[in-house]
């Protein structure tokens, strides 16, 4: 699904905020990625969808390599939910936010239609639609933020500390939703419990590197998160 | 918060309105955006003292305003905005320009007045067409248009991050306010020597934050280069509704019945 080597990203003022990683993830495995602040992690997943253009190495979605010409179908396969909601949602009414990605790759009208309301129900927040995301609570701003993203269908989906802000119930609202999504997912968190509850596998990083990559229960390696400084 | 929330809400009441469901709402953006452009360059094309020739101009707004069920009020209150503007304009020719232009009863009009009454009058047309255009319009498929119309893409990436970033920027404006009035005791606004840095930091938080709601939107296919499709085509209707205003315009700016 997603192969990574040798990525690098290397900031204009020279910090290094991904250094040298490599990894992989299957089809319909969910993998957390953590690490202390500064780590690289966010660094890393805008690289993935090829925003930050400070980049070497490769990437990889199925067997298409991420490059400059062809961002617009990669981002039909991939979709980043950011850290703040409210960096994404940025439309009038919710129902256009969701709609927004089907609209830039010019689909008809009655298809924006059906598949942003059928991917409001599946996230039962159909009763969003015409609301103002100024006027919604973070674990509503967080479901429609997943939507605009689940609405293009893509194969891989991206998370950038999706439990930040979240009060309780609203966290165990995301779980339930996250764990029904089928597709591949990259979670980026510092909420190790939560990576416990939702993926397999976990990748490490520290300072740009990727200090380890296995089993979830290496969250239980008191040496290793010392080390990643968490 | 209520404040703030007002403000917001102030902010999207063309957008709110843009989401009715009348004729004119249904029209096509492009014959709406035409009809709009020939108002307002017909408009502007009178002279100084043409102002019994502009007066039939005004069939639009209000035709427009009682078809597309828009509130009066609150489109009135958008034009005055641009009032004190055009008053600093026309003042000085009622002071330089006291020359008689006609006489009504036992009053003399001079010049002076009478062109400054032209440059309201022109001034409600312009911004009464344009806001017609945005309450009856939704403001994607506007700049849409304006895409598919080739306007350079510059111009068209500025209107729509203006739009999206006037909300960002309250709401960072708002946060920011609030601290500053948690943390400085009774005082009610921001004190001069403390201006410069507030803008300053606000300014830097809205880059950072545009940056950030750009990254989203560059995420999800938003392209300024890529110029979508025209997916809806223009119908008997819109063609009807278009040749009307059109024709009608054209034949009020050449018809001069003095």
């Amino acid at each position: 699904m997603l192969i990574v080597n040798d990525l690098t990203v290397v900031y204009q003022d020279g910090t290094c905020a991904v250094d040298n990683v490599r990894f992989s993830i299957s089809t319909n495995e969910n993998v957390a990625l953590i690490g202390a602040n500064g780590a690289g992690k966010t660094s890393l997943l805008l690289a993935l969808v090829g925003v930050l253009e400070e980049k070497s190495g490769e990437i990889l979605i199925g067997d298409t390599i991420v490059e400059n010409n062809n961002l617009r179908d990669i981002r039909t396969k991939i979709g980043m939910v950011f850290q703040n909601p409210d960096d994404q949602l940025f439309m009038p009414r919710i129902y256009d936010d969701i709609a927004f990605g089907l609209r830039n790759y010019d689909f008809d009208e009655p298809d924006v239609e059906q598949q942003v309301n059928y991917t409001m129900s599946r996230l039962g927040i159909e009763h969003l639609a015409q609301r103002s995301p100024l006027k919604l609570s973070g674990g509503e701003k967080r479901l429609a933020a997943i939507a605009t993203v689940l609405v293009m269908s893509p194969d891989l989906l991206l998370f950038d500390e999706p439990t930040a802000h979240l009060d309780p119930r609203a966290r165990r609202n995301l779980i339930a939703t996250l764990t029904e999504l089928p597709q591949s997912k990259l979670i980026a968190t510092h909420d190790l419990s939560f990576a416990e509850e939702l993926c397999s596998r976990v990748l490490i990083m520290h300072e740009g590197k990727l200090l380890a990559d296995g089993d979830i229960s290496l969250l239980n390696d008191a040496t290793i998160l010392d080390t990643a400084g968490l | 918060m209520s404040a703030h929330n007002a403000r917001v809400h102030e902010l999207r009441a063309l957008d709110t309105l843009s989401a009715g469901q009348t004729a004119i709402h249904r029209l096509h953006p492009l014959a709406k955006l035409i009809c709009t452009m020939t108002i307002v360059i017909c408009t502007v094309s009178f002279g100084p003292y043409d102002f019994i020739r502009l007066v039939p101009y005004l069939f639009y707004p209000f035709i427009m305003m009682s078809i597309a069920e828009l509130p009066y009020r609150l489109l009135l209150s958008r034009v005055l905005i641009a009032l004190p503007f055009c008053l600093f304009a026309g003042i000085s020719n009622v002071i330089f320009n006291r020359s008689i232009a006609l006489t009504i009863g036992s009053m003399n009009i001079s010049f002076g007045v009478l062109s400054l009454f032209t440059i309201l009058l022109k001034m409600y047309l312009c911004v009464m067409a344009a806001l017609l255009l945005v309450a009856t319009t939704p403001f994607t498929e506007l700049t849409t248009q304006l895409r598919w119309m080739r306007i350079p893409y510059i111009f068209v990436m500025v209107f729509e991050m203006t739009y999206r970033y006037i909300a960002v920027l309250l709401e960072e404006a708002y946060s920011m306010t609030t601290a500053y009035r948690l943390r400085s005791g009774s005082k009610k606004a921001i004190e001069m020597r403390h201006m410069g840095s507030f803008v300053g930091q606000m300014l830097l938080r809205g880059f950072d934050r545009a940056e950030r709601v750009y990254t989203a939107m560059a995420c999800r296919g938003y392209s300024l280069k890529h110029i979508p499709f025209a997916k809806r085509k223009m119908t008997g209707v819109d063609f009807a509704f278009l040749s009307a205003v059109f024709i009608s315009c054209v034949l009020i700016r050449v018809i001069n019945l003095r």
